[in-house]
């Protein structure tokens, strides 16, 4: 909301004392931040932040009323004499509860119109252009300045009696912008006996507008109720100076005042002679009392106030107090529990006041959560491990389905409806496709090492469960590209999409506790993206719920496991195998013998070398397995140790290894 | 001695010793000019030898003398170069076991957390000591939980499909907007169990999704770290208190609190929490728009009607409530100037800003 500090002060004379940076924390004190500070045009403009409960304070007067609360100081009077009302002279029948206030007059204009220039800048700086329309630039400045919205209709268009009434279904009016607009019956009009001519608190009609050739003008100053107008408003998406301050409340008792307000313009301004004032329905019954809980504003407050202290300062803001109640005053819509009053009585103190204290700690606090744990250890291993986390939005476009299926249902129960576009419409069943996006970002910014994870729900439709139509998996999901070593002298440089560069996110993979059944399980090793315009191998992905990774256990100790103080034996066999071999089922034949044969002597099997050579017979390589035994209670004899090195060198034979030369 | 005594082949020799010897820069170039010189058989020296057998006798004492004279010459003049030559290679040979330790050394390949799920655990660890745990939801929320118990009225903006993702088959599914949804799902289970524990206090962290398009300062996906306590005789005092422990556990001693006046359905009272600006110190900066403050978060105690909706009763109970956004602290304390930055995934940023712990 702008608002001009000369006009402010001219509501409250006791601002004149106080400097723009002060004015500007006084504000934010009560509630209202000033965003920015304007001071181009020969006068200061702040623009205030106001929240959308404090209708109230949506103009000059309104803030100026709050400020003279804080300050503890009066507004200036306002300068308004009250018109004597007669009789109707046109019948305004009120058919709906959402208008129970309509103040209205009849003038007719003279020939000198025009609006001051004083005004015509007030309303420059308050954003909206001066029509040099009285009728319209008066209503304006009443706006800005009170806060109550009015409006002028030409009188000699209105035919027969005003309605206040809901509009019929489909009834169309053209608003004063010229747009035509098609209503609903939940929206309140303004017509005439002949139909709608303006759409109550929001905008009137373009039928009954104020010209400069209007002769007679009918004023009206009406209290519409504020959910009513911000339906209408948020359904037309017509939202207006009107629609905004009624929508938030306005002050029903103002009705009247603006009206006078008005008029008293129009004579001065345009030659106005007042043909009557009259006022249809009443300013509705005051407000409803609240319980004036001491207590409530005790606990709230921190500290104990007194009630004598509180009281004033609720009648600072025009409540009336009675001891046990708190009747709000007509402008304040916002009051309605004893938690209200304390807010109120704090405010007025100061927030700055209020003390600090811990609270005490009541019952007993709980672990953190096991899934917590979870995602926080598997995050830290795996950064320890070279990998970045990242983070995705989350939405993706309909090609998932296409390139991964993730479970094979169907993409339009985890659809949005109103998408920020196509390429994010579908909530992520997986969350290799935006990890292969990301790698590829950094290969093509010519990243070497690229190790990615995240962690984070993937959705899953669910459509069984009417309780939760879709259930969210939290998923890891891991990729590496390009190539790893070649930083240092002593690490060579390793291609990790060739074949063997698999092994390496395997074997991270392991080192996180996923199990051989799971990655024997997974199918989409190879993560292909687009490089060079065209779909290539450029890593290894791997994806998998949380639930099937051991959540890591509290860190406590465990139990004590004996180990051998005995030396180790380490054999090594070289073995020529086929090129197509495959080594856990060699590995696997072969721990097996030599476990049978060494019992709990046997502790690892491994290949820690792998030869190929065209030195080698051809379709053969040639693998450096080594064998470790220790026995747990007494130093091995190098005979059994060839025994056991025999057993296993048997399995390997009728698997079609034979030992190399 | 008579120079005429010796032959020229001889002077020669001698007089090439010095250049020759030069010359042999290893131990093998060195045996070869001994074996020219001194050696048993043809070399100067054995001549010389057979030049005094033959020579007449007068003759073979003075001979003898200058032959001794200059074989010793050669002799010592080699081996002290020998001795040279063996200690250079012995030196290099133990060089070549040496390993300049600046050379880059082999590392572990470094990997980070990601910087908002730091901060996001930096949070939790600030509000540990306070008997705080982690409660969390689903991203996939109800109306009812996202708005309704939050006591945000039914024509509230907020709900429309411009401000908030609704899903396509799912009436009433929504992402959800903030994370206070999970205080509702929260009080609701614990509401039957209020009186044994002796009240509630937990941190939600979580993605939350709003309508925003993607620019330097917004994005439709981000984290907020929601926090609430429910106990008796709750009131402002405890949420300064707490708030004004948890910004000095994380940004130092120097950061004091200030509460202003603000409005959330959901809270009553409401406000803005503002932390003396982490950059500056106070004192004024861009950041803080030389005001010395800046906006942190926004939090109150808890509306009535939210325990009511839990069927907690608000004449016993009182509690509040704090939420703050992730990103929003980030970009403040780590000065990034695009918000994009941090879901581009960019490792060159991810290792900069996230780290590890």
């Amino acid at each position: 909301m702008l608002i001009e500090i000369k006009a402010l002060q001219q509501e409250l004379p006791a601002l004149r004392d106080i400097n723009t940076k002060d004015l500007c924390e006084l504000l934010a004190s009560l509630g209202f931040p000033v965003d920015a500070v304007d001071s181009s045009n020969g006068t200061t403009v702040l623009e205030v932040d106001v929240t959308a409960n404090r209708g109230d304070v949506l103009s000059h007067r309104g803030l100026a009323r709050d400020l003279a609360a804080k300050l503890e100081t009066k507004l200036a009077e306002l300068p308004v004499n009250t018109l004597a009302e007669g009789a109707p002279l046109l019948p305004i029948r009120l058919e709906s509860e959402a208008c129970p206030l309509y103040a209205t007059a009849i003038l007719d204009l003279g020939k000198a119109q025009g609006t001051p220039t004083d005004v015509q800048a007030f309303l420059g700086h308050m954003g909206s252009n001066a029509k040099n329309l009285p009728p319209v630039d008066a209503s304006n400045e009443i706006l800005h300045r009170v806060g109550h919205p009015t409006h002028a209709f030409d009188a000699d268009t209105i035919k027969g009696a005003l309605i206040v009434r809901w509009a019929r279904a489909g009834e169309k009016v053209v608003t004063l912008d010229g747009v035509e607009r098609t209503l609903t019956t939940q929206d309140l009009v303004i017509a005439d006996e002949a139909g709608a001519i303006a759409m109550a608190g929001v905008m009137g009609g373009d039928s009954t507008k104020v010209t400069t050739a209007t002769k007679r003008v009918l004023l009206e100053s009406a209290f519409f109720d504020a959910r009513t107008v911000r339906a209408t408003a948020h359904r037309h998406n017509l939202h207006t100076d009107a629609s905004y301050r009624f929508g938030r409340g306005a002050d029903p008792a103002m009705a009247k005042v603006a009206r006078d307000l008005l008029v008293q313009r129009l004579e001065a301004w345009a030659g106005g002679r007042l043909v009557g004032a009259w006022t249809a329905g009443t300013v509705p019954s005051s407000r409803k009392p609240v319980v004036f809980d001491s207590s409530v504003i005790n606990r709230v407050a921190g500290e104990s106030i007194s009630v004598t202290e509180a009281s004033a300062q609720l009648e600072r803001l025009g409540c009336a107090v009675d001891g046990q109640h708190v009747v709000p005053p007509t402008w304040r819509h916002d009051l309605g529990i004893p938690d209200d009053l304390a807010e109120e009585v704090l405010r007025l103190r100061g927030y700055d006041r209020i003390p600090s204290a811990l609270p005490p700690l009541e019952g007993s606090p709980e672990p953190l959560s096991t899934g917590y744990l979870q995602r926080r250890h598997l995050a830290s291993r795996l950064a320890h491990l070279g990998f970045c986390q990242t983070m995705t939005y989350g939405f993706v476009d309909q090609q998932e389905k296409q390139e991964f299926d993730p479970d094979g249902s169907d993409p339009a129960l985890r659809t949005l409806r109103n998408p920020l576009g196509e390429e994010y419409s579908l909530m992520r069943g997986t969350l290799l496709r935006d990890l292969r996006d990301a790698a590829a970002l950094n290969l093509d910014r010519g990243a070497h090492d690229v190790r990615l994870f995240e962690i984070a729900p993937v959705f899953v439709p669910n459509p069984k469960n009417a309780e939760e139509p879709i259930r969210e998996i939290w998923t890891l999901g891991v990729v590496w590209a390009g190539e790893t070593g070649g930083e240092d002298p002593l690490t060579p440089v390793r291609n990790i999409a060739a074949p063997e560069g698999k092994s390496h996110l395997i074997g991270v993979l392991k080192t996180l506790g996923i199990s051989d059944d799971f990655l024997r399980a997974f199918q989409r090793w190879e993560m292909t993206g687009v490089v060079g315009g065209t779909r290539n191998h450029i890593g290894w992905q791997f994806e998998v719920p949380l639930e099937a990774i051991p959540a890591t256990v509290e860190r406590v100790i465990p139990a004590y496991s004996a180990f051998s103080r005995f030396p180790t034996v380490e054999r090594d066999f070289s073995l020529l195998v086929d090129l197509d071999q495959s080594y856990r089922s060699l590995a696997e034949a072969m721990t097996a013998a030599i476990q049978g044969a060494a019992g709990e002597a046997f502790q690892d099997l491994r290949c820690v070398d792998v030869f190929r050579h065209k030195s080698l017979p051809d379709g053969r390589q040639a693998w450096l397995l080594r064998v470790k035994f220790q026995h747990p209670a007494r130093t091995l004899t190098s005979e059994e140790v060839d025994v056991w090195m025999a057993a296993g060198l048997g399995a390997a034979k009728s698997l079609g290894a034979e030992l190399r030369g | 001695m008579e120079p005429s005594l010796l032959p020229v082949e001889i002077l020669e020799a001698q007089q090439d010793f010095p250049m020759a010897l030069a010359a042999c820069k290893d131990l093998d170039g060195l045996l070869r000019l001994k074996g020219a010189y001194i050696g048993r058989e043809g070399s100067h020296a054995a001549r010389l030898m057979e030049l005094l057998k033959a020579a007449p006798k007068e003759q073979k004492r003075e001979l003898g003398a200058a032959i001794n004279a200059l074989k010793n010459q050669w002799e010592e003049t080699i081996k002290a170069r020998q001795v040279e030559l063996e200690n250079a290679k012995k030196r290099a040979a133990a060089l070549g076991n040496t390993w300049d330790p600046d050379l880059p050394a082999p590392m572990p390949a470094q990997g980070s957390l990601h910087p908002l799920n730091r901060l996001i655990d930096r949070l939790v660890d600030v509000f540990r000591p306070l008997g705080y745990h982690v409660e969390e939801g689903p991203e996939a929320e109800t109306e009812a939980h996202n708005f309704d118990g939050l006591n945000i009225p039914v024509d509230h903006p907020a709900r429309g499909s411009a401000d908030t993702f609704y899903f396509e088959k799912h009436p009433g599914l929504l992402l959800r907007t903030h994370t206070s949804p999970v205080q509702v799902r929260t009080l609701l289970r614990l509401a039957p169990h209020i009186k044994e524990k002796g009240g509630i206090r937990f941190l939600a962290p979580g993605r939350v999704y709003r309508k925003d398009e993607i620019d330097p300062t917004h994005s439709p996906m981000f984290h907020q770290v929601e926090g609430m306590l429910v106990g008796h005789g709750v009131g402002m005092h405890h949420l300064k208190g707490t708030l004004a422990y948890a910004m000095k556990a994380l940004f130092g001693p120097g950061a004091d609190i200030r509460f202003r006046p603000s409005y959330f359905p959901f809270v009553e009272p409401g406000c803005e929490v503002d932390v003396r600006c982490p950059l500056c110190g106070g004192s004024g900066c861009r950041v803080c728009k030389q005001s010395g403050w800046v906006e942190l978060l926004g939090a109150g105690l808890v509306h009535p009607n939210v325990l009511e909706y839990a069927g907690i009763d608000p004449g016993e109970w009182s509690g509040f409530a704090f939420g703050m956004g992730v990103e929003r602290i980030a970009m403040m304390v780590s000065q990034t100037p695009d918000l994009r930055f941090f879901f581009e995934n960019d490792q060159r940023f991810l290792k900069t800003m996230g780290g590890l712990d």
